[in-house]
């Protein structure tokens, strides 16, 4: 199974997306969730980006919020709406948003 | 001269929900209740971001994406209308944004009070000398 996860939040910690396996995974940080692209807390990076798999972010969330979307951590791929939408149809199965 | 003092304290980010941007327009909006109060009365708005709140404190915001104004440009607007906009200094070492991301002042509004970061211990002593604490 190809799943896509829509994260909307920003966490230090998201037990479901600790527990989701797939064939492949592919996590998708939108809204508040582009905080875990940029953000360090202590130092230390979102563990969103440490589960190994895919993450892109989008980035009008990226510049709404003040970020650069060119500066966030090198593991995230940026999308625009166009590629997020290029992803639903072309990259995943099924699609859960967190 | 009666003052009485409104800390807004803001912990929630931007933008997916209301929440901080509803406490910047009552803030601002409080500086101009005081044409309803009795010649003796006055009331001193106090805005704080702790905790993820800081985050509202990004410079280059850019809403366009979202149609609404940004948070940036509220918290300016506060700045212009003099309200003491404090940041909490360990949520913003914690969070490891630079000062020079932060929205320290609002010159392009021409105003002339600056964002101040403060330990979170100097929040808290602004909301116990407030008469009303207003939380988002």
């Amino acid at each position: 199974m190809k799943l896509g996860v829509f994260v909307s939040e920003y966490g230090t910690t998201n037990d479901t997306l600790e527990r989701l396996k797939a064939d492949f995974l592919g996590i998708v940080l939108v809204q508040n969730g582009v905080y875990n692209a940029v953000v360090s807390e202590n130092g230390q990076t979102s563990p969103v980006l440490g589960k190994g798999t895919k993450v892109y972010a989008l980035s009008e969330d990226l510049l709404v919020r003040g970020f650069d979307p060119s500066k966030v951590d090198k593991r995230v791929t940026v999308v625009d709406y166009g590629g997020v939408v290029d992803l639903i149809f072309n990259n995943f199965e099924k699609l859960i948003w967190l | 001269m009666a003052i009485k003092k409104i800390a807004f304290v803001v912990d929630k980010l931007p933008y997916k929900g209301e929440s901080s941007r509803l406490a910047l327009t009552h803030c601002i909006a409080s500086q101009t209740v005081e044409i309803h109060l009795e010649e003796d009365e006055n009331v001193e708005p106090v805005l704080a971001f702790v905790g993820n709140g800081v985050l509202n404190c990004l410079r280059n915001q850019n809403a366009e994406a979202y149609g609404v104004s940004t948070m940036e440009s509220h918290i300016k607007n506060a700045l212009l209308t003099d309200i003491k906009v404090l940041i909490c200094e360990e949520d913003v070492k914690r969070l490891g944004i630079a000062e020079e991301n932060l929205i320290m002042d609002a010159e392009d509004f021409g105003a002339d009070m600056t964002s101040q970061i403060v330990p979170f211990s100097e929040i808290m002593a602004e909301i116990e000398s407030s008469v009303h604490l207003m939380y988002f």
